[in-house]
């Protein structure tokens, strides 16, 4: 019986490696703002294509990464978007798409550094333009309304 | 998870679409939320908050109930 290379791997290095790529993923996004391939993956992590498609499974299973139909380009990997959004994060003169505006104010706390939330009323379609140093966001009186419930925001979490 | 300039276009918008309006969260309270979840994100020990440390972070933002409940059943 053929040895299942996968399975046969040990755990502990099979951890080790998923959060490399994890990381690679988010370091990724991090300095370019865009979401990377997994051949940009694969080129951080020394590692092929196929292993790093692995660990995309891996990911999405611990609800880490959000995956197109195609399993292979990352539509989400919170806070960041791999696509375009009405949630734009400017930090250091980089553009990141946010998924939603809790991850709008993600982006900001996971780079630490200061930054601007440009986004808009879904209502009105008045723009928001929000400063958010590393103590918070400027006094502002908008809010922030989560339509789903909480324990069914990963349901469908892309409308979530 | 949306902007929304006011309650009242909160209200607006529930009301054109036939949504139910949901309890609404501040922005510095949405700010906490953000640095909770995301800060160690880039971080290599980083870890998702399991739903009792949510029910906990929520809790400790006067965010209680049935709807911030990540393992209600009242939805279903």
């Amino acid at each position: 019986m053929p040895l299942d290379h996968e399975a046969y791997k040990p755990k502990e290095q099979t951890k080790e490696f998923d959060i490399q790529v994890k990381l690679a993923i988010y370091k990724h996004f991090a300095e370019t703002g865009q979401g990377p391939t997994p051949t940009e993956v694969a080129w951080r992590v020394n590692a092929n294509v196929e292993e790093v498609l692995g660990v995309y499974k891996r990911l999405r299973i611990q609800r880490l990464l959000v995956l197109e139909d195609d399993g292979s380009t990352i539509r989400m990997a919170s806070p960041f978007s791999g696509v375009p959004t009405q949630h734009v994060v400017t930090v250091d003169g980089i553009h990141y798409f946010a998924n939603c505006a809790w991850d709008a104010l993600g982006v900001i706390a996971a780079l630490h550094k200061p930054g601007t939330v440009h986004s808009r009323c879904l209502q009105s379609g008045e723009p928001l333009h929000l400063k958010v140093g590393l103590d918070g966001p400027e006094l502002s009186d908008w809010v922030f309304h989560c339509l789903v419930p909480a324990a069914k925001w990963w349901d469908d979490i892309v409308f979530t | 998870m949306l902007f929304f300039r006011s309650e009242e276009k909160v209200r607006e918008w529930c009301n054109v679409h036939g949504y139910p309006m949901r309890p609404l969260v501040r922005i510095d309270q949405l700010w906490t939320l953000a640095t909770t979840w995301y800060s160690t994100r880039l971080q290599e020990n980083s870890r998702r908050p399991q739903p009792e440390e949510m029910r906990m972070i929520f809790a400790g933002l006067g965010l209680e109930g049935e709807f911030w409940d990540p393992q209600s059943d009242s939805f279903d």
